[in-house]
């Protein structure tokens, strides 16, 4: 069986595939791997990719065609929602179709990959509207529709942005000062014997104690409330940081001082060209962990003293019984702290790529 | 005007104080050397015989507890680029690449940008040009070390210092390895001190072999090996050289 036939630009010209599988490229590999499936699986491959367009015009159906057993206000919301990743989808599809004529089948296979999963969405969404809006079995009133909440977040929308902001402004000083504050503290014990002895037992003592614990105390003891909330979103970051970089930095294999010594490396370059990059992963690490606790810390001050930001928005409205509302502030919590892990995770990947053996 | 060696080590003894007991372990003592350019020299010995503490006390990584050590006829006060070591572990740093390693000691003495010809040059030397953007990580144990090696030699060391710079490596690794180390040394004419368990390796690369005992380490005898450049491992000479140095070791 030959590979060369096809006029794909980006391989390699004809005549590796005569010689065995050496000189392959991973590409041409892969695609040797695909060879074997029959014209039937073919076929059932080409169908599936479409299948999340199929799903969307069900769940489109399903929406128009099914009487709604509550008032629903502008409808057109949810139909321009379930529109728009169905259009991205279709647009990805014709490219990788496109491709796939040109010889490059990897656009497609990921398309392939991709498909289950956004057709099951959809037709998630279908059921949910049907649970929802069209029977009221899902624990109406307390669980609303996908239009409602999307009627609710917009007609609120001034308040959730201020919100989403006022969450992200504490979010972000809390976090940061806790890291700073983790990595200076780190640091230093990780490479200070002296130091070390006195920072352990008080990261001993207080880590491990929820930094929640703190709320009613920090209310009463600072100044104002978001100053409060600051100072406990940065304990609650602060103490895996500390934990992580210490262990990172007190772990070092003292070879690697000797050999940097040795190049000519001063003491502070010892620290921060040799020790630092050493702990790279483990401070990052705790910083995923900090991460996550801030996250914690800040909606349960939200929720619990501080009258702002979305933790806020979420009980108050819920205590107004208006679920809408509150559905919609959760749901930009959740894309909020998404974006915020798929943030770190991508500075992971880029100051870790001696890790994962990724070259140029 | 009197004539100063490359390196010399003046009644130079090592103790240090254990942990767990209330001993002291004499790793090295009294040991007077004098080392010239251009010389070849290995350490062999049984372990503990204090062949690595010596050469990191040459390397001025530790300071002697007694004696002196002179470099060109300064004392060795601490660590320099101008005698550069290499571990049995290539200790490597894994977050930089092949060519950032090569390039540490510029980078620390904030000269990388007049040197970056330098480097390459190095890369090309040592044959891992195609690998300069790899981490350490994705090497082999022998390129590894070889660009341990590379990272040393780049600050062109007056004195180079092998703490069994060979010991992890496979057989055949290890034979290439010993004769790259040879051409390097001959085409730099630096003074290399090696510490070996191999006897053989030792007779192959060196034109003195410093033969130690343990407890307390010392200096046992001092062979001359005048064996000229193409050198036989099976030669009876090699052979006869090997003889006496194993039945000096006991052996």
């Amino acid at each position: 069986m030959s590979v060369s036939g096809s006029s794909a630009p980006s391989r390699p010209a004809a005549g590796s595939s005569e010689t065995g599988t050496a000189g392959m490229t991973r590409y041409e590999l892969l695609e040797l791997e695909q060879e074997n499936k029959t014209p039937a699986r073919r076929a059932l491959d080409a169908f599936l990719t479409i299948c999340p367009l199929l799903a969307c015009g069900v769940a489109l159906l399903e929406y128009y065609l099914v009487p709604d057993k509550f008032a629903n206000p502008n409808p057109e919301r949810y139909t321009i929602l379930l529109l728009i990743p169905a259009a991205i989808y279709a647009i990805l599809l014709a490219v990788s179709a496109v491709r796939y004529r040109a010889g490059d089948k990897q656009r497609y296979w990921k398309m392939l990959h991709r498909a289950p999963l956004w057709t099951a969405i959809y037709l998630v969404l279908a059921v949910f509207d049907y649970a929802t809006l069209k029977t009221g079995a899902l624990l109406y009133p307390f669980i609303p529709w996908v239009n409602d909440i999307l009627n609710g977040a917009i007609s609120d929308l001034p308040n959730l942005a201020l919100s989403t902001l006022y969450s992200l402004r504490l979010l972000t000083l809390g976090y940061f000062a806790g890291v700073a504050a983790g990595l200076l503290t780190g640091i230093t014990a990780g490479y200070s014997s002296r130091i070390r002895y006195w920072i352990t037992p008080i990261v001993k003592i207080l880590g491990p104690i929820p930094p929640v614990i703190w709320i009613p105390l920090v209310m009463i003891i600072l100044p104002s409330l978001f100053t409060g909330s600051v100072f406990i979103i940065a304990l609650g970051s602060w103490f895996p940081v500390t934990i992580a970089t210490l262990t990172g930095i007190s772990s070092i294999d003292p070879a690697y001082f000797d050999a940097a010594r040795l190049l000519g490396a001063t003491e502070r370059q010892l620290i921060f060209r040799v020790a630092i990059p050493h702990a790279m992963p483990n401070i990052l690490q705790g910083m995923t962990q900090g991460m996550s606790t801030a996250c914690i810390t800040l909606l349960t001050a939200e929720m619990t003293g501080v009258k702002a930001g979305l933790g806020w928005y979420v009980t108050w409205f819920k205590n107004w019984a208006s679920y809408n509302r509150m559905f919609a502030a959760i749901i930009v919590l959740c894309i909020i702290f998404n974006a915020v892990s798929k943030a770190l995770d991508l500075i992971k990947k880029r100051a870790l790529r001696w890790q994962n053996g990724g070259g140029s | 005007m009197p004539h100063t060696p490359v390196l010399k080590l003046d009644h130079v003894s090592k103790s240090f104080a254990r942990v767990d007991t209330n001993d002291i372990t004499h790793a090295v003592s009294d040991i007077s050397l004098e080392l010239e350019k251009g010389e070849f020299v290995c350490l062999v010995g049984t372990s503990g015989c204090g062949k690595s503490t010596l050469l990191r006390l040459i390397a001025g990584l530790i300071q002697p507890t007694m004696g002196q050590i002179m470099a060109n006829g300064k004392p060795v006060e601490g660590p320099s680029p101008q005698r550069g070591m290499v571990f049995q572990q290539p200790t490597l740093f894994p977050w930089l690449t092949v060519e950032q390693n090569i390039a540490f000691s510029f980078r620390m003495a904030g000269t990388l940008k007049q040197n970056r010809a330098k480097v390459d040059r190095m890369l090309e030397t040592i044959g891992l040009e195609p690998f300069r953007r790899d981490y350490p990580g994705q090497l082999s144990g022998g390129m590894a070390q070889r660009v341990a090696l590379a990272r040393t030699l780049i600050c062109e060391p007056e004195i180079l210092l092998l703490d069994e710079p060979l010991g992890a490596l496979d057989a055949f690794t290890r034979m290439n390895m010993q004769d790259e180390i040879r051409s390097i040394w001959h085409s730099s004419g630096q003074l290399v001190i090696m510490v070996t368990h191999d006897v053989d390796e030792a007779v192959y690369m060196s034109t003195r072999v410093v033969i130690m005992e343990a407890h307390p380490g010392r200096i046992k005898a001092q062979i001359p090996i005048d064996l000229g450049e193409e050198r036989h491992r099976s030669s009876p000479a090699f052979v006869e050289y090997r003889n006496r140095i194993l039945g000096l070791l006991n052996y």
